[in-house]
């Protein structure tokens, strides 16, 4: 029992570790609270669905493509409204995007209608030992687990990747070292709607797709960057794991609602308690 | 012997991996003027965040006339007596200079109202006291920081780089208003880059290198001391 | 006539008419009207603690639902009058502000946004669970009765409540020090403004209003449920009705509370599916144009005082 509590908790985790990771970088490079993060993943989802209802290919196909067009879209937000505040104080920031938030789930409603969908590709569970693994969550997983590897070794390893953490540390000293920050804020938004995206359409196979889906996802990514604290990359990773882990085992005793009372309750203990995340991060 | 106003005992704080303050310890009499200098980044501005509980710190102890305020908000410790101002000015920008002195009050209006206005009238300010603080020149800001720092009459008070920027008249009334205060039996410590005012106002001087003391005393001592030299211009 | 006491006689005039408004108005132009009152309490309640300490309340929709399910549980379950009710809602909203706002207003600003944002969500999953009292998924309904002129005149003098309270602080030390957190909380902090103690004060001024509002409504619908007393386009709303006005003013709030009232019924009745859309491009035109909105403009521009 616990065993399979586990093993859940880790599969979701690595999901919301990667789709917290993108918001973690708008906040460590910009500082800004991205609250259209959700909605990015739910429009991702949506690209997943048309095309595999469009084109009928294997919705795991789609990742990329998905990645692609929420890439553009972020890089075209920044680039039109975004970039805007970016020095400005918190609430603008924080407006515009709840702003942007809204329209996007408005546009969402009016283009696609509330109406449910679901993309039914990969259903039911592989039995392993003792343990049901399903299979679109295992897939997921694995999935989720790439792409957020391959953001580390992209932050890691490359010169932009580097450029982009540089920036994230310290803008003034960023600067000085010749980079130029209106791109890497560019790329950072872009690069973190992708990664929302990537979570949407891997999500799409998973759960029931409609225009407000995604708000949860805002804030329980908001919630794995508190328990890893803020800036702090991996941090996120082991935010994402924990806050899958502690859902499991709290569906356990209470119901899926309940739930989301959990989560609630325990951003606000860890942000009294440790304000700078279980690793350590920075304090805004 | 006197509790002394401002006493630190072994002060440690760190950023990461970066020690800013180190083991610093240092003694405050009553009724007098100190100093504290040292290259930049030597931790001065961390040490003063550390006394006032801007900053938390990491080791030692801070007391406040005989009182333990280590650990405490800086609210409290600001009503404990003690009274700074800033590196960066922070003046309360859409605030009008009067209301920016009487925001720091409570009790009876009329009487802050009175105690505001002698204070702008001191620093030649009054005429600009509906005036919003953000408009007023760098020099008027510098000033009205300085006279929000007495309206509460505290008993030690922090100065964080008062003479930058600040032109040589100004200057002067500003190092005149210290003397005063001094001779009230206030006890002010103040950080400073200009050494001709430091020289010439502080009667005991602190001299901070990476985060250490490294010498106190008399500043005609403190000027031809070694080590503070060699943390001035290297060997 | 100074100034002063034009003003005065222009705000009595005005208030008479509101007095006698319902008994030449529609019936629709008495709820339209209540509706208003609503927004002009809800606005400028947000104003109380976004605008003055700078702190953004984004879940703030969260007292007004609580006060609703309050007054409504009340009226409904234990047979209370609607107007003590209408109180208990506020009380109740104010008992939420308390628990919530001691631990997260030590947050600093965008982390006390995000838990606002969360708590919206979870107030909505709690009056899912409690589905005996609540009513759950399916809502509570209330005993019929026609009071809505009765709740026109407590709506209209709780929004006048709300606007005394809001000019009353801001003409005092107190709303200096709110607005010092705004300024440089730091700073504030330096020179011994305790501004947990404040802020939380101004948090639990800023839920009673929509607390009472909230009941009000309530038993003016005769009916609740989670999706109507909890709905983000409400916080949406008030904070885009705030913003436009002109936030940390007093009259601020009101102007956009009608204005607003006004473009959005003009707006939905043509266009009902869009307008959170339009609401959405308003709320970025407004940051991005104006974030000072009207009154404040005016009030930088023409040196106006900060009563206005």
């Amino acid at each position: 029992m616990l065993g399979q509590v586990v093993i859940s908790g880790i599969l979701s985790g690595a999901l919301y570790a990667m789709v917290a990771l993108g918001l973690a970088l708008i906040f460590g490079v910009m500082r800004i609270i991205n609250v259209a993060h959700g909605p990015l993943l739910m429009l991702g989802a949506y690209t997943t669905y048309f095309l595999y209802s469009a084109l009928g290919v294997n919705p795991y196909l789609t990742v990329p493509v998905s990645m692609l067009v929420l890439f553009v879209v972020g890089v075209l937000l920044e680039r039109t409204l975004v970039f805007r505040v970016v020095d400005a104080p918190e609430l603008s920031s924080l407006l515009l995007t709840f702003g942007i938030s809204i329209a996007l789930v408005n546009l969402a409603q009016l283009l696609f209608t509330s109406d449910l969908r679901a993309v039914e590709y990969l259903t039911g569970s592989w039995v392993v030992g003792p343990f049901a693994l399903s299979k679109s969550r295992l897939v997921a997983f694995v999935f989720a687990g790439a792409l957020t590897g391959l953001a580390f070794l992209f932050l890691g390893w490359t010169k932009l990747g580097k450029a982009i953490r540089a920036t994230s540390q310290s803008r003034e000293v960023a600067m000085v070292c010749g980079i130029n920050v209106q791109r890497i804020h560019l790329i950072t938004f872009g690069l973190a709607a992708a990664l929302a995206a990537a979570g949407g359409a891997l999500i799409a196979v998973i759960v029931a797709i409609q225009p407000e889906m995604g708000q949860i996802w805002t804030f329980k990514s908001f919630l794995v960057i508190v328990l890893g604290g803020a800036g702090n990359y991996p941090g996120a990773l082991l935010g994402g794991v924990l806050l899958g882990l502690i859902e499991q085992v709290a569906s356990l005793f209470l119901t899926t609602q309940l739930s989301e009372v959990v989560a609630y309750v325990l951003l606000v203990v860890i942000l009294l308690v440790r304000p700078t995340g279980l690793l350590g991060g920075r304090q805004t | 012997m006197t509790t002394p106003v401002l006493e630190i005992e072994r002060l440690r704080k760190r950023f990461g991996g970066v020690i800013a303050v180190d083991d610093v310890s240092l003694r405050l009499e009553a009724g007098r003027i100190y100093g504290l200098i040292g290259p930049n980044g030597s931790g001065k501005t961390t040490l003063f965040n550390c006394i006032t509980g801007v900053e938390r710190r990491d080791g030692g102890r801070v007391r406040v006339s005989g009182e333990r305020v280590d650990g405490l908000r800086p609210w409290e410790i600001a009503q404990k007596g003690v009274g700074r101002t800033f590196q960066v000015i922070r003046v309360f920008p859409e605030l009008s200079a009067l209301e920016n002195l009487l925001v720091v009050t409570r009790g009876h209006l009329g009487g802050a109202r009175t105690r505001a206005l002698e204070l702008l009238r001191f620093v030649k300010l009054e005429g600009l006291r509906d005036e919003y603080a953000g408009n007023l020149s760098y020099g008027q800001q510098k000033l009205l920081e300085f006279v929000r720092v007495l309206m509460r009459d505290p008993t030690l008070i922090l100065l964080d780089e008062p003479a930058a920027g600040v032109n040589r008249t100004l200057l002067n009334d500003l190092l005149d208003a210290v003397r005063q205060l001094r001779d009230r039996g206030k006890t002010i410590l103040l950080v400073e880059h200009d050494m001709k005012v430091v020289m010439g106002l502080c009667e005991t001087v602190f001299v901070l290198d990476h985060g250490e003391k490294i010498a106190e005393g008399a500043p005609g001592i403190i000027q031809t001391d070694e080590r503070v030299i060699e943390a001035y211009f290297g060997r | 006539m100074t100034r002063r006491r034009a003003a005065l006689a222009a705000l009595a005039a005005v208030v008479a008419v509101l007095a006698a408004y319902p008994a030449f108005a529609s019936g629709y132009g008495v709820r339209a009207a209540l509706q208003v009152f609503m927004w002009i309490v809800l606005a400028s309640s947000w104003n109380l603690i976004s605008g003055l300490t700078g702190y953004v309340s984004f879940g703030h929709v969260a007292f007004f639902g609580a006060g609703a399910y309050a007054g409504a549980i009340l009226v409904a379950k234990a047979g209370w009058p609607w107007l003590p009710a209408a109180l208990a809602g506020g009380v109740a909203a104010v008992l939420l502000a308390l628990v919530i706002g001691y631990p997260c207003l030590r947050l600093r600003g965008p982390y006390f946004a995000i838990a606002m944002l969360g708590l919206n969500e979870v107030l909505r999953a709690l009056v899912s669970y409690f589905e005996g009292l609540t009513g759950g998924g399916n809502g509570l309904s209330l005993p019929t009765l026609d009071a809505t002129i009765p709740i026109y005149y407590v709506m209209g003098a709780s929004a006048a409540m709300v606007t005394l309270v809001t000019h009353a602080i801001i003409t005092s030390r107190f709303g200096l020090r709110l607005m010092t957190i705004r300024e440089d909380e730091v700073a504030a902090e330096a020179m011994g403004i305790d501004t947990g103690r404040h802020k939380l004060y101004a948090f639990l001024l800023s839920a009673a209003g929509p607390g009472i509002a909230g009941a009000l409504t309530a038993r003016d619908q005769g009916y609740i449920e989670p999706i109507s007393v909890f709905p983000l386009a409400t916080t949406i709303t008030m904070i885009v009705m705030v913003l436009f006005g002109g936030k940390g003013t007093v009259w601020g709030p009101v102007l956009g509370a009608v204005v607003l009232f006004v473009a959005q019924e003009v707006v939905w009745t043509r266009y009902p599916y869009v307008h959170p859309l339009l609401f959405g491009a308003i709320i970025v035109a407004v940051v991005l144009l104006m974030p000072r909105g009207v009154l404040g403009i005016l009030q930088i521009r023409y040196r106006l005082p900060r009563t206005i």
